[in-house]
């Protein structure tokens, strides 16, 4: 940004922390910010404070934006996991756009990032949305991977499909953290360890093949739906066998996976027992040290 | 006349469904959330929901998987309402068995005439 624009933009703007504001009212100004947004994901106050919780959103480093009369008119969030830093929920609202309010509330985050001894800092952005893309790449993020958001329907794998010949062993809820803290690093932000510990409600199991191969898999069981897989495994029989297995255990629930490498090899064995792509993130980062 | 639930988190196009809906001759029952939604179209059986696929609670495609599994709601037209890009939200709409879409901005000459349409064509109720 020019020194012409910054003085301009702060002319337009002030940043306050977000914490100065109630999660209903954060889930107010998202939304706003949202509308039309080209996959609209509105919350509520209850689903913004376990998101805020879940994914270690910090609120006094995270910002609104406000206008010259203190009304908000964006947001932004940040994350912090040690030396990490992930940039979350950044939106401003339509009639407030043309006015670097994105760049403003971005480089606030930024400088709260460094204040805060962050060494790198993170980020997802929706193929499609090209201006927070090119903001992005502007202000140094570079691509690391392509992820997918995946989607099945309820119901039990299709009569068609083979049952799988394994032995199913349930894991026990002690068991859950140990498994967990054993998996190879690099999931997204919100597939962490920490984000799907945090989240709770998690299940289990393990399958043992004749033919030797076996795996665990970890996710997360509500009323409604099945989330934050964790399979051990990058054998397509034993994926197959945990995949097929859970949606034989749990027919009624919605099944939404977020942000699995979009190269992941079992991609295939989701799609033969029913998922179908919903849409893909590009993650972004940016070394700060 | 016809019952239609229509599940809609923005208030200006819930009001612009109804305000279109109920000249019609349907009566327009509305759910601002999924939860709502779900509880709403179980308590009244109607005979079409409209859903917004994005959701502040429970997410729109969740509400249809939960409708599409309530024993006697099969076959009830299901019509997805989405500001997402037409090939996803076709691509989601399929999978999760809705019989139709409707794309945002509503092209409010053409909503009535194409809710009649999934009206008209929907199978013997169970």
């Amino acid at each position: 940004m020019t020194a012409e624009l910054v003085a301009r933009s702060l002319s337009y703007h002030t940043a306050v922390p977000a914490s100065l504001f109630n999660f209903e009212q954060l889930a107010a100004i998202y939304n706003e910010a949202r509308v039309d947004y080209i996959v609209p994901m509105p919350m509520n106050a209850p689903r913004m404070e376990a998101y805020v919780r879940e994914h270690d959103v910090d609120l006094n480093a995270s910002v609104v934006a406000l206008n010259r009369d203190d009304a908000p008119i964006g947001l932004g969030m940040l994350g912090l996991r040690g030396a990490r830093g992930w940039i979350t929920r950044l939106g401003v609202m339509p009639a407030h756009r043309g006015h670097h309010s994105g760049e403003f509330i971005m480089r606030t985050l930024l400088q709260n990032a460094v204040e805060r001894a962050a060494a790198r800092l993170q980020l997802e952005v929706i193929i499609g949305n090209e201006p927070a893309y090119r903001l992005f790449l502007k202000l140094g993020f570079q691509p690391v991977r392509e992820l997918r958001v995946i989607r099945r329907p309820p119901g039990r794998p299709n009569p068609g499909l083979p049952a799988p010949d394994a032995v199913i062993v349930p894991l026990r809820p002690d068991e859950i953290a140990p498994y967990l803290n054993s998996r190879t690093p690099g999931a997204a932000w919100i597939e962490e360890t920490r984000s799907i510990l945090h989240a709770g409600k998690l299940k289990g199991f393990a399958v043992q093949l004749p033919s030797g191969q076996g795996g665990w898999m970890i996710f997360q069981c509500t009323l409604f739906q099945l989330a934050h897989f964790v399979l051990s495994t990058e054998d397509e029989d034993t994926a197959y066998a945990l995949l097929h297995s859970l949606h034989q255990q749990y027919p009624a629930q919605d099944t939404k996976v977020e942000n699995i490498p979009a190269d992941d090899p079992l991609w295939p064995v989701f799609q033969r027992i029913g998922y179908v792509e919903a849409f893909r993130r590009i993650e972004m980062a940016l070394p700060l040290a | 006349m016809s019952v239609i639930v229509v599940i809609e988190d923005n208030r200006d196009n819930a009001r612009l469904v109804a305000k279109l809906l109920r000249p019609a001759g349907h009566q327009v029952l509305l759910a601002e959330d999924g939860e709502t939604g779900l509880m709403t179209v179980f308590e009244n059986r109607p005979d079409l929901v409209l859903v917004d696929l994005g959701l502040p609670d429970i997410d729109g495609q969740t509400v249809v998987g939960m409708i599409r599994q309530q024993p006697g709601l099969e076959r009830t037209p299901l019509v997805a309402c989405t500001a997402w890009p037409e090939e996803t939200a076709l691509d989601m709409a399929h999978a999760y068995g809705c019989d139709g879409v409707i794309t945002k901005p509503i092209d409010t000459r053409a909503f009535v005439a194409r809710i009649n349409d999934y009206l008209r064509h929907s199978g013997p109720r169970a």
